[in-house]
């Protein structure tokens, strides 16, 4: 009875402004979503129960998964959880807004989303397996890889487009987002193991010789390798360089020395120049990005769409099912963040980027406080990495300021392996907040 | 109401919302920082200051030294002192002031010219308070405790 009491007065001590904080942040999305939901019901004309059901599971999922957190993971980050909500709350909204027949299978897609992000936050082994059975994660990976390579397929159907998904009934799976994980898991892991070598290579010139030891350039050249394959085989573009950048980024974060950016920047550019002189996609990407106007009608309408959706959007937006960003081609998985600008302006935009931005800056926060544990460190700026590269990278494509790939705007997009591979990063996040 | 009002108001409630939600995040950085402040200064606060002083025609004048005060600070000679003092009537190991039990305790280890509090001789442990001014050979530290 007494320890009862004792616990009791503890949790309420540390952890209790920890939940207010994530169910006010939670209420918050909840409250933005069913506006959204109302306006976009009666702009439409219909009645409000038809956009019911994904709110119901949207507030389901929410419930649940912060008081499972709370019972079992009280010293978690409290703000990663409620962000990864109400950006998902939003994509949902978008969805039903945009392409209405997919919005019951991504409501779906969340609930798994959820579980997975729960099942891995709350399993207490899953950190220890991903450090120690790192070979096999990677072997299972390129298995993966392979299989996409031989049976891959695409849900649209067409003949030409990139087949980057693995089809098991109704169900399509995109190998490549399940492959960021394990590839980061894998790269911390290693580095890790590496860390003292590494950073003791680093205190001593004399040593330098360990520079060019095949612990170093090893795990470089095979990431770069995979990239390489990534980008021949599957003309993943966008899954390609996201890869690249997050392993150059770790290893210069592990390592310490200030050349493996230049060499990672110079091996990118390299590969940029070949892959712009052998493939007609990336040259096409390239092209639309220095200048769209003159196929404004053609090959660039796209881009050129989305920027006129950035102007249509202006301070305020439009407002939700008000806009016109249909007009964008595959907008709901590639143009997220176009459609966002249209129909919530500026206001929507700096909203988006400064969630986005809180979660990485949680992610690297969660970083600091284990730097005594090199994988949990590298593992969680790999993880925060992963997200910022890949939100930079869209983000930018669809405002012209990079070249267009085509990667989706995390938690927002439609897709469903998409969702499913950011909660569970967020889930192994908040497990990493919460270890002592 | 007609339609269009609703959802300009609608809108009107949206756009509150999203800066709501950034204004929740902020509030929530903001606080975390405070008790980062907080406890980056909690891992290395200071008890107080030890200010050097110097007799010179009978009034005592800051000689502009000054050094902080740690739960356990030994003044001497002796390079092992957490204050050496540069001083011919200083013993090697002259003095030692501690915290214990909340209370600053002043102590004379043996030395040869003694060590004084207020110009009083320290023959056994005593109690120091803020503004004290101890005196060893020809220095005096003026005892200057930080708010708690």
């Amino acid at each position: 009875m007494i320890t009862r009491t004792l616990r009791l007065h503890w949790d309420s001590s540390d952890s209790l402004p920890r939940a207010r904080t994530e169910r006010l942040l939670l209420l918050l999305g909840g409250a933005f979503m069913v506006v959204n939901l109302w306006a976009l019901a009666l702009v439409r004309g219909e009645p409000l129960q038809t956009h019911l059901t994904a709110f119901v599971v949207w507030v389901g999922c929410a419930l649940v998964g912060t008081f499972a957190l709370q019972r079992w993971l009280p010293r978690r980050d409290p703000l990663l959880f409620p962000i990864t909500m109400f950006l998902c709350g939003w994509g949902l909204v978008m969805i039903d807004r945009l392409a209405p027949i997919f919005a019951a299978r991504q409501t779906l897609w969340l609930a798994v989303s959820v579980a997975g992000l729960l099942a891995t936050a709350l399993f207490p082994y899953g950190l220890r397996w991903l450090k120690n059975y790192r070979y096999l994660l990677l072997v299972g990976g390129l298995v993966l890889l392979v299989s996409t390579i031989i049976f891959g397929t695409n849900p649209s159907g067409q003949p030409g487009t990139p087949r980057l998904w693995l089809n098991v009934g109704a169900v399509f799976f995109q190998p490549s987002e399940a492959l960021k994980i394990i590839l980061v898991a894998f790269l911390a892991s290693y580095l890790a193991e590496q860390y003292p070598a590494l950073r003791a290579a680093g205190l001593n010139t004399a040593s330098s010789r360990l520079w060019l030891s095949p612990r170093i350039y090893g795990p470089v050249l095979l990431m770069w390798g995979l990239c390489v394959v990534v980008l021949i085989w599957q003309r993943d573009l966008g899954t390609a360089i996201l890869f690249f950048i997050v392993f150059i980024a770790l290893l210069y974060i592990a390592s310490g020395y200030t050349l493996i950016l230049l060499g990672g920047a110079a091996l990118v550019l390299l590969a940029s120049v070949v892959a712009y002189n052998l493939f007609d996609v990336v040259q096409l990407r390239v092209d639309i990005w220095l200048n769209p106007w003159p196929e404004a009608d053609g090959r660039a309408f796209q881009i050129v769409q989305s920027l006129l959706a950035f102007a249509a959007g202006g301070v305020f937006g439009q407002g939700v099912g008000q806009g016109a960003p249909g007009y964008i081609p595959v907008v709901h998985s590639d143009f997220m963040f176009a459609a966002v600008a249209e129909e919530f302006g500026q206001l929507g935009v700096l909203v988006v980027v400064v969630s986005l931005v809180m979660l990485i800056a949680r992610g690297l926060r969660t970083a600091i406080r284990q730097q005594r544990r090199p994988f949990y460190a590298l593992l969680a700026v790999g993880l925060s990495l992963l997200i910022a590269t890949q939100s930079l990278l869209i983000m930018g494509g669809a405002l012209k300021l990079l070249p267009l790939t085509g990667v989706t705007l995390p938690f927002l997009s439609y897709g469903g392996s998409s969702l499913l591979m950011s909660f569970i990063m967020i889930g192994l996040l908040l497990r990493l907040s919460a270890e002592e | 109401m007609d339609t269009d009002v609703i959802l300009f108001l609608l809108r009107l409630i949206v756009g509150a919302l999203l800066l709501g939600w950034l204004a929740a995040l902020f509030a929530v950085m903001w606080r975390d920082y405070r008790s980062a402040i907080q406890e980056a200064q909690a891992s290395r606060r200071t008890y107080g200051q030890l200010i050097v002083m110097r007799e010179i025609d009978g009034a005592l004048l800051r000689t502009g030294e000054v050094y902080p005060l740690l739960p356990l600070t030994n003044i001497g000679r002796a390079p092992t002192n957490s204050i050496i003092v540069e001083d011919t009537f200083a013993s090697n190991e002259h003095a030692l002031l501690a915290l214990r039990n909340g209370q600053w305790w002043l102590e004379d280890r043996r030395s040869r010219n003694g060590t004084t509090l207020n110009a009083m001789p320290v023959t056994q442990p005593i109690v120091i308070t803020d503004g004290d001014i101890i005196g060893i050979g020809q220095i005096r530290f003026q005892l200057k405790l930080e708010d708690q």
